[in-house]
């Protein structure tokens, strides 16, 4: 069991490298930290101390357990903070391993900063600090840049049962005691809080950074490395089956067939169901009514919980709006058979510019709505958002216009982007609101079966707020509900083009979820009224434009 | 007094007064809407005279002349997605009846054809019809004609306006229903 971080300086020697020296607070503060440590060891009743070190609690675990700040020392080793507390004897320097259990009881290890990490080795830390060091080193690898960050601790469900096995022990032991009555039990800390406590200080030195609030965050997660032995509970619990007597080997048989639990076989369970199982009567106590919370001394522990270090952002948003100028661009990544429909995509062009700006991992393309790929977006443009998961940057606001400028300046100008910026959540909400009242404005290209009269445009200008019927076009009645979908178109307008009589640009406000194309040419008459059954004649669309999105989002401030 | 001439100056070279922002930004608007439009209008010499209709444009028409029976000439017009247009062609013999068409009935075979309701993305309880089952008949002043369906497919919708409108089969010879196939 080879102690990691030993050997950590030597290894990337390229790299400015922090050791646990470098967060040592200077000779005034560690003056001040010995003598508030002293202080503090005075109300420690010895005779409790060693009783609980003999009954294999570690002395972090003593510590909190009497209500002690443990982030005091946070850079003294197992052995200075012994010798406080016990005081300078001869014969317990020398046995000074033999106090300390190996692994505690009670917190599993956690607080004495012993784990089991990559590969399955053992990891111990001789003090807070060099257990910072190790996490600072991932969050550096991954190469975010952060201005703050959280930190998340997750045990597995033993850790708080032994936490109140212990308390309840030491309640009814030293109940009677005079130094019990004077300092209330209760000011015990939780393993979790005390492990954020020790950890918090040392990382806001390493990182250069505060701790609190913050989109990016350091997830520590722990969790049992089980013996065989559990196994059998476990399997035993699900099955209902308390009685059968199945050694451990036909037990690990019988888990291998079931699909449910997985990855079993590195013995690995994460023990949402699991009570422990006092091993001096393990034989009998399948049979036995579960009081195992009063039970006390609590299991020897083999084996530290295994952990899992994350460093991850929440996801960052862009909000802004886009404009397509092209008849032949898909609004996302459209495959069919492994070939492309179209020349690009809207979410492929822009966002192919803005993920690695951030160096995020992915990204989620999100719009208001959405036009076919023979349609272009023009006017005011669509709004629309991307959720960047785990950027590791998140760029300024100089960067971010530079991202926006680079995509207009492309050379194809196939896409245009408005007003991108970085948008906290309500950007989500934002665009969702109201998404089926809104309205859009469209310019269509159309052409008639007769030549164009005057009373035609007075007979579209009239009409107002005319609700129309739709059914599901035809176009899209595969993979959509057959139903009957009442729209509002709010005005029409014809323009005329000079040099022909059978063709005029119609542009029209309409109620979004509105099939224009379908308005047109009526659908075989499943759209009523159409632009052919008002005007008495067979009536055909050519292009179509969206020239607005009517929507109070991403607009220019 | 040479303080005060020097801030004016400053001020109206440097600074736009609100009106003139306002003006800046109402001459703005009205280059994008010319912009705009400029987009949207088409070059009149790429039209064609006559464009393809919808129906030519998105859809693969079949004909199906003297289906079972002679003078019953039916189209099916097929959809990229697999759904399928069923109709009567113009050259079917119920129109060279005179009056043309005067009544389609749905009520032929097991069940009424207009009656069911089909719901659903999946959409179920679409009945599954054969190339030589019926779907309606039509009737004129002389005869009546049983029309098929000429494709294997589940039923998904029937033109119901036929029924209170026939005569609409008469002037532009409109679907009778649509299966996917």
């Amino acid at each position: 069991m080879a102690n990691e971080t030993e050997d950590a300086p030597t290894n990337s020697a390229s790299e400015s490298h922090a050791t646990s020296a470098d967060v040592e607070r200077n000779p005034t503060d560690e003056d001040k930290n010995e003598k508030l440590l002293n202080d503090a060891v005075q109300f420690l009743p010895t005779d409790a101390v060693k009783d609980l070190l003999s009954k294999e609690v570690c002395l972090r675990c003593i510590f909190r357990l009497f209500g002690m700040q443990v982030p005091i020392c946070s850079s003294l080793s197992v052995k200075s903070l012994l010798c406080h507390v016990l005081g300078e004897q001869a014969d317990l320097h020398q046995n000074i391993s033999s106090v300390e259990p190996n692994i505690c009881r009670s917190c599993l290890g956690i607080l004495q900063f012993t784990y089991c990490g990559d590969k399955e080795r053992v990891v111990e830390n001789e003090s807070a600090c060099d257990f910072a060091v190790a996490i600072a080193e991932l969050v550096k690898k991954e190469g975010h840049q952060i201005d703050s960050f959280s930190l998340e601790v997750s045990m597995p469900p033993t850790i708080l049962e032994n936490e109140n096995k212990l308390s309840l022990y030491v309640k009814r032991k030293y109940r009677s005691e005079a130094w019990f009555k004077d300092r209330s039990i209760s000011e015990c800390s939780s393993t979790k809080d005390a492990l954020k406590f020790a950890l918090t200080n040392p990382l806001e030195t390493l990182l250069d950074v505060k701790c609190g609030i913050s989109t990016f965050h350091i997830r520590l997660t722990y969790s049992r490395v089980e013996a065989s032995i559990r196994i059998q509970n476990f399997v035993e619990k699900i099955e209902g089956c308390k009685r059968r007597k199945v050694d451990a080997k036909n037990c690990l048989d019988t888990v291998k067939d079931k699909s449910a639990i997985t990855g079993v076989e590195n013995s690995v369970v994460s023990t949402t169901e699991v009570i422990p199982v006092d091993e001096k009567s393990s034989n009998g106590l399948q049979d036995n009514e579960p009081s195992e919370t009063h039970e006390f001394p609590l299991k020897k522990v083999n084996e530290p919980c295994r952990l899992e270090c994350l460093c991850f952002r929440t996801p960052i948003y862009f909000g802004g709006r886009y404009l397509k100028y092209s008849r032949n661009v898909s609004q996302t990544r459209w495959i069919i058979d492994e070939e492309r429909m179209g020349e690009a995509s809207i979410e492929e062009i822009i966002g192919g510019n803005i993920l690695p700006m951030c160096r995020g991992d992915s990204y989620k393309f999100h719009a208001a709505g959405r036009e076919d790929i023979d349609v272009r977006m023009l006017g005011s443009g669509r709004p629309f958002l991307f959720e960047i998961q785990n950027a590791r940057e998140v760029p300024s606001e100089l960067l971010v216009k530079e991202i926006e400028s680079k995509i207009n300046s492309l050379e194809n100008k196939l896409v245009r982007v408005k007003n991108l910026k970085i948008v906290g959540s309500q950007g989500w909400t934002l665009m969702r609101e109201g998404e089926a009242e809104k309205q859009k404005q469209y310019a269509a290209l159309v052409w008639i079966s007769r030549p164009l009269q005057d009373e035609d445009f007075q007979t579209i200008s009239s009409l107002k707020e005319t609700q129309i019927l739709q059914k599901t076009p035809i176009r899209v009645l595969h993979r959509r509900s057959p139903l009957e979908r009442e729209k509002i178109i709010n005005w029409m307008k014809i323009e005329k083009i000079a040099g022909s009589s059978q063709y005029f640009l119609l542009h029209m406000c309409t109620q979004a979820g509105t099939y224009i194309k379908e308005f047109v040419h009526g659908d075989l008459g499943r759209t009523n009224p159409s632009i052919g059954s008002i005007l008495g004649c067979r009536a055909e669309i050519l292009q179509l434009d969206v020239t607005d999105v009517k929507m109070n989002c991403f607009l220019t401030e | 007094m040479n303080d005060h001439n020097v801030y004016q100056t400053n001020n109206s070279e440097t600074e736009e007064t609100p009106e003139q922002a306002q003006q800046e930004r109402e001459k703005e608007m009205q280059d994008d809407e010319e912009e705009l439009h400029k987009l949207l209008l088409p070059n009149v010499h790429d039209l064609p005279l006559t464009p393809p209709s919808a129906i030519d444009f998105n859809f693969v028409a079949y004909f199906a002349p003297d289906f079972l029976k002679p003078g019953h000439d039916q189209y099916v017009y097929r959809h990229a997605n697999g759904l399928c247009v069923i109709g009567l062609a113009p050259t079917h013999v119920a129109f060279k009846d005179e009056g043309g068409i005067t009544a389609v009935d749905f009520n032929v075979g097991k069940s009424d054809r207009s009656g069911f309701k089909v719901t659903g993305k999946r959409k179920k309880n679409a009945q599954h019809f054969e190339s030589n089952t019926a779907v309606c008949k039509v009737c004129t002043n002389n005869d009546s004609y049983i029309v098929r369906c000429c494709v294997k497919g589940s039923l998904l919708e029937v033109n119901n306006r036929l029924i209170k409108q026939p005569g609409l089969l008469n002037s532009s010879v409109r679907i009778t229903e649509l299966l996917m196939s």
